[in-house]
């Protein structure tokens, strides 16, 4: 590795606390470091649960306990700032290994020593002398060729004083540049993922079938608003006849300005993007659309029903009150943690004081006669409309990760399987008058390897003949 | 199901292949150890055929699907790996003698596998992806070849300690290793195959979970522990290529590497939650 040695970089005016610094941030005790701590506090991350609602903390682990952990960021680590400190000081460690790095990658793609003296021998591996009868001429040309075939592109010739030709050959010399793309690539990640977090957004929306929306509240708590409107035409889900799902799919349209730009239909692992705004189908569900409940005096005589669209505040027939519909359950769960079945959730605004949440049971319609006041409802007749739940996502460091990451594989396949190889060769005539060749090569990496394909080029130019 | 019959026949052949490695070794007959290779060799093309079949059977029943989707299949196909990187570098590395210790690990695999439920269960809308394959295969090639190394860092020390005992017969009984700086190189060279795929099956997973999901990385369970691996395999390297890094304190990351790496692979689905759900085992 003697190409390789790290140039030492020039330390600035010999202030002794910079090159300190420098040599910790540079240091390979640093990096171990920092790649087990990672990995310890990932593991933890692992053993607690992340990011839970706090009462089930509370479930788990003793009161005192949530409060530490909860102080600590424990709940949620892998946002810590301590958790973000260790990702910094790994950037800033791949930084400064880089620039510390330059100077000798660079040194080593540099064409230097191009003579095979007696010195550079020592250096190299497979170092032979072969000698021929034949012309110095000859030999050159059948030596070009052949090595040619193992080392294509031109050789560099340089003549010495003492009338000796040397040829230096030399390929893979990009592969040096491996150690940038690996390392530059993980800063490429970071810089994608911190590009994500401060300009993209995450959010989720529910659109009924037919219904469209234009704002989406994000994962932070912020209205973020769309440049256009999403519209989910229809939702299907389909089930195997074990009861397992076996797609999902909405069909979406994107309208601007009243006009439909782009329909199409969404699945799992299919979404749509639009304006660098991206549509994942991720649950579905329904809602009541329309509700129509019977009014019941004190008794059980009906006064009256009432039609009720989602969401729309309605007089109740006969009273002052008025009537909404706000929620509803699929699988409602009495007070003695029984099953009962669908449930509506109404909100009565009386004429005079608070108003008043109930839940009305679908299935079981005499529930609400058991409440107090002067009347009762139950639900007559139940109209439900299908909603598909979207995940949206906007994130414009997205491509920075992928970069990175195709930069990453790319390195660490260079850096493993192709190596800077050099070979050189000399040729003189010798006292004796015959033709005489030396060779001998480096490899920056995977010597053994190279040894092999040393002895296979050795062994084609003692061929020569 | 022929292809349970045919999982059912390379189970015996990979234990035949684990007995006939063990009595080379104990025998040092070179017919012995040709027949041990074949057989191991036999293992990998029966177990292929099986999960050829299982393919092609998962079509009959109209669900049609690449075999790589619950726990019975990626041990299956973890088994089969497992055989072939083996296969590869005893030709390359000359190692016949590892046998011994590799060539039951296809074997207790299939054999953990036939516990497990087996029938071609339909698949899910998340795991329905062309990034299925790739995903898998390049995770399990590189699980596959962590576990190989983590073989040859237990011999190291196995050598290492007879060496120190007897060191001119090369460690008396158990001479007939590779020499424990060998043994180092292969372990070095074997985690020069595993990690690259270990990459690229973190950021396969990554890309797949962007498109099925919307988001490249969440911190689940199964995304931690990869990347955990990854860092202690990323140690291991920055230690062995730029500090030199070499003997007891490589094959002791090495060991610990393959330690996370099986919590990654079942740990993770026995013990923890989250999105890879093969493995729960209620």
């Amino acid at each position: 590795m003697s190409a390789d040695t790290p140039v030492k970089a020039v330390k600035t005016e010999g202030t002794d606390w910079v090159s300190k610094i420098w040599d910790f941030l540079t240091s390979l005790k640093l990096i171990i470091i920092l790649l087990l701590i990672l990995a310890t506090l990932s593991i933890t991350g692992t053993l607690i649960e992340q990011n839970k609602p706090l009462q089930e903390y509370y479930r788990i682990y003793q009161p005192g306990t949530v409060a530490l952990f909860s102080k600590l960021g424990l709940f949620d680590m892998y946002h810590s700032w301590w958790f973000v400190v260790c990702l910094s000081l790994l950037a800033l460690n791949i930084t400064a290994c880089t620039m510390e790095r330059y100077r000798g990658i660079m040194a080593g793609m540099q064409k230097k020593n191009l003579i095979l003296d007696e010195k550079l021998s020592k250096s190299l591996q497979n170092y032979t002398t072969i000698r021929y009868a034949l012309p110095l001429t000859v030999i050159e040309a059948k030596m070009l060729e052949r090595t040619g075939k193992a080392f294509p592109g031109k050789s560099l010739i340089t003549k010495s004083d003492d009338g000796v030709s040397h040829y230096f050959f030399e390929k893979g010399k990009y592969s040096r540049l491996a150690f940038f793309m690996t390392h530059l690539s993980i800063l490429i990640i970071f810089l994608g993922a911190m590009a994500g977090s401060f300009f993209g957004y995450k959010g989720y929306v529910n659109i009924a079938e037919g219904e469209m929306v234009s704002q989406l509240e994000t994962r932070s708590g912020n209205i973020q608003s769309l440049n256009f409107q999403v519209k989910c035409n229809t939702f299907r889900a389909e089930f195997y006849s074990s009861g397992s799902p076996m797609d999902y799919r909405s069909d979406l349209s994107i309208l601007q300005n009243g006009k439909e730009v782009i329909r199409k239909t969404i699945r799992v692992n299919d979404p749509l993007t639009f304006e660098g705004v991206t549509f994942y189908q991720s649950s579905y569900g329904a809602l009541p659309d329309q509700v129509i409940i019977d009014v019941l005096k004190k008794g059980g005589s009906i006064t009256g029903s009432v039609t009720i669209p989602f969401g729309r505040k309605v007089d109740v027939p006969g009273v002052s009150d008025k009537v909404e519909v706000v929620d509803y359950q699929e699988h409602f769960h009495l007070k003695n943690g029984e099953e009962g079945g669908r449930a509506v959730g109404v909100t009565i605004y009386p004429a005079k004081g608070e108003p008043m949440e109930r839940w009305l049971l679908v299935d079981h319609p005499e529930y609400d006669q058991t409440q107090d006041g002067n009347q009762s409802y139950r639900v007559k007749d139940l109209q439900m409309k299908k909603y598909t739940g979207l995940q949206i996502n906007k994130d414009p460091g997205e491509i920075l990760v992928w970069l990175g990451s195709l930069l990453l594989i790319a390195g660490i396949m260079i850096a493993f399987f192709l190596s800077h190889k050099k070979l050189w060769i000399s040729l003189r005539t010798d006292n004796k008058g015959k033709s005489e060749l030396k060779i001998g090569g480096t490899a920056n990496k995977n010597r053994n390897a190279f040894g092999i394909e040393m002895e296979q080029i050795i062994q084609d130019l003692k061929e020569i003949s | 199901m022929t292809n349970s019959l045919l999982f059912g026949i390379a189970t015996f052949v990979y234990f035949f292949a684990m007995v006939l490695y063990v009595s080379y070794l104990a025998f040092r007959s070179e017919v012995l150890g040709k027949v041990a290779s074949i057989s191991l060799l036999g293992g990998v093309v029966v177990e292929t055929a099986a999960i050829g079949m299982r393919w092609y059977e998962s079509y009959q029943m109209g669900i049609g699907r690449a075999p790589l989707t619950n726990l019975y299949e990626s041990l299956a196909f973890f088994a089969w790996t497992i055989a072939v990187i083996y296969l590869v570098l005893e030709r390359k590395f000359k190692i016949k003698t590892v046998g011994a210790f590799v060539a039951p690990f296809p074997f207790l695999i299939m054999a953990y596998a036939a516990l497990n439920p087996n029938d071609i269960q339909p698949l899910v809308p998340a795991l329905k992806s062309n990034w299925l394959i790739s995903h898998v295969v390049s995770c399990f090639v590189g699980y596959a070849a962590f576990a190989v190394s983590f073989c040859v860092s237990v011999l190291y020390f196995i050598k290492v300690g007879a060496e120190s005992r007897s060191p001119k017969s090369g460690g008396s009984f158990w001479g007939f290793l590779p020499s424990s700086s060998a043994l180092d190189e292969i372990g070095y060279k074997t985690i020069a195959i595993g990690f690259p795929l270990l990459t690229i099956g973190i950021v396969t997973g990554a890309f797949w979970a962007n498109v099925a999901w919307g988001t490249y990385w969440s911190w689940d369970p199964k995304e931690t522990w990869s990347l955990i691996v990854w860092l202690i395999y990323a140690a291991y390297l920055h230690a062995r290529i730029t500090r030199g890094w070499r003997g007891k304190r490589a094959a002791i990351l090495s060991i610990v590497g393959f330690a996370a790496t099986l919590f990654c692979y079942l740990g993770v689905n026995l013990i923890l939650s989250g999105l890879h759900s093969y493995g729960s085992m209620s």
